[in-house]
């Protein structure tokens, strides 16, 4: 008898090892976050393989976007303020221009790409954010007048030119959301069925974890736990702009990276917007581009702005906590325990 | 001198198919305890270095682990049940600030000095966090 029992504890170990072995978890420090890939159901080689392919996709992103270290994106900068015209030899920059183009007209200028000035003014084109101060209000209230738009960037015969030198672009809202959509493109190329990327927040659901859909927490903007669990079915994308991973804290004032183009200061009176977005070619790229405007317009306007983009699932996490969640996300949510529905209102 | 002859005598009992059985068993303990040696019961926590599982704790302990990150050293601490970085390297203490973490699947990342800790439980939990 005891000879059984322990055979049979044995042999469920030994399958709960094997349960675990289907999936492969590798992580990786790039775009200054953190990078999580869970692949499922494939052997340890194709999975490393894949893994290291995809973290090697970012890395070559990371060299070409770069806000603020040498990059191609850096180059344009510098010319674009010595108001010089600049040759790019490289289509999929000029596509991301013009995608980025597209994208802050379609969201009212509220994802704006090209005030990088604003975001280094703030201290945020830095690795630490240990500024100190808040700018001077009157080279905030100039460089905002100076109305700085992506819209004003000519590219013509693979010649970028600007007419504005106060134009810095910086693709920090846009540059995660396009890594997932690459992520995407090699999973698929590798025939690869089921993963769950997550960059900084920024998940993208490609197939499933096994007889179940990738199951996906929403963070507490202000505890180091999740809110709410919500299934990310394949193909679906989750992407949140939040106060808490990039701020600076002035007279216990806290001060994010989240600024908003029309005043040029960081909003303040939202602490979190994540959104949801459908299987599409871009759906990466456009959970991460739409939560910025859903995160800065003002709470009256926030509805109105999901409508405009046509965003069917979003959670908004207000600075006093409460929380607007729209109709068809609250369908598909699952509260965590110690929720006070009633801070709770469905848009 | 008449233990040893009984000792020998038993020796003999053991024939080659007990060997068998004994050495099978030998095997499989060895095999359990290399892969249970670091899954206590419940829940556990799991220190990253940048890619790598540095280190996999048993929370119920009182304990504190420096880590070499890639900044410098850090301090996690161990306290029956919930764990927390204490002394950290990095310029904003973010990780510091979070406090401590008691539940499954609650995670602190250090960004700076790229190291991670996460509880690890045995309630199913989600499969990323949407930070």
């Amino acid at each position: 008898m005891r000879l059984n029992s322990l055979i049979v504890y044995i042999l469920i170990s030994l399958l709960m090892g094997c349960g675990e072995n289907k999936i492969h978890h590798s992580k990786d420090f790039i775009f200054g976050t953190l990078i999580d890939i869970k692949v499922y159901g494939e052997s340890k080689i194709n999975a490393e393989k894949v893994s290291n392919e995809i973290f090697n996709e970012f890395h070559r992103l990371h060299k070409l976007l770069h806000p603020w270290e040498k990059s191609l994106i850096t180059d344009i900068n510098i010319a674009i303020s010595q108001k010089k015209s600049i040759p790019i030899n490289n289509d999929e920059v000029i596509t991301i221009l013009r995608s980025a183009q597209h994208l802050e007209k379609q969201t009212q200028n509220l994802f704006n790409p090209s005030i990088g000035k604003l975001i280094n003014l703030w201290g945020f084109h830095s690795n630490d954010y240990v500024q100190k101060t808040i700018p001077n209000q009157e080279i905030i209230e100039k460089l905002v007048s100076s109305n700085p738009s992506m819209e004003s960037i000519k590219i013509e015969n693979k010649v970028l030119k600007s007419n504005n030198k106060n134009v810095q672009i910086d693709l920090g809202g846009y540059a995660k959301g396009y890594a997932l959509d690459q992520a995407k493109k090699i999973l698929t190329r590798n025939d690869v069925k089921n993963a769950l990327i997550n960059i900084g927040g920024n998940i993208l659901a490609f197939g499933k974890r096994g007889e179940r859909d990738w199951l996906v927490g929403i963070q507490n903007p202000r505890k180091p736990n999740a809110l709410a669990t919500i299934s990310l079915k394949s193909g679906w994308a989750i992407g949140t702009s939040g106060d808490y991973q990039r701020y600076i804290m002035v007279n216990n004032q806290r001060y994010s990276h989240l600024i908003n183009p029309k005043t040029g200061y960081p909003e303040s009176k939202t602490q979190s917007a994540t959104i949801l977005m459908p299987p599409s070619e871009d759906s990466g790229t456009l959970s991460d581009v739409f939560s910025k405007p859903l995160f800065i317009s003002s709470k009256k306007n926030k509805a109105d702005m999901a409508k405009l983009l046509n965003i069917k699932y979003f959670l908004i996490v207000m600075d006093d906590h409460s929380i607007f969640i729209s109709e068809d996300l609250n369908k598909e949510i699952n509260w965590e325990d110690g929720i006070d529905k009633k801070i709770i209102t469905i848009l | 001198m008449a233990l040893i002859k009984k000792l020998l005598q038993s020796y003999k009992v053991i024939k080659v198919g007990d060997w068998f059985v004994i050495l099978l068993f030998c095997a499989l303990i060895i095999f359990s305890i290399k892969s249970l040696w670091n899954l206590p019961k419940g829940e556990y926590l799991e220190i990253y270095k940048k890619n790598e599982i540095l280190a996999t704790y048993s929370l119920n302990q009182k304990i504190t682990k420096k880590i070499n990150g890639i900044k410098g050293v850090t301090e996690i601490m161990i306290d029956n049940g919930r764990v927390r970085f204490s002394e950290s390297p990095c310029p904003k203490k973010y990780c510091i600030h979070q406090g401590w973490i008691n539940k499954a699947n609650q995670m602190i990342v250090c960004i700076p000095n790229q190291i991670s800790i996460s509880i690890i439980g045995p309630k199913r939990g989600y499969d990323a966090i949407n930070y």
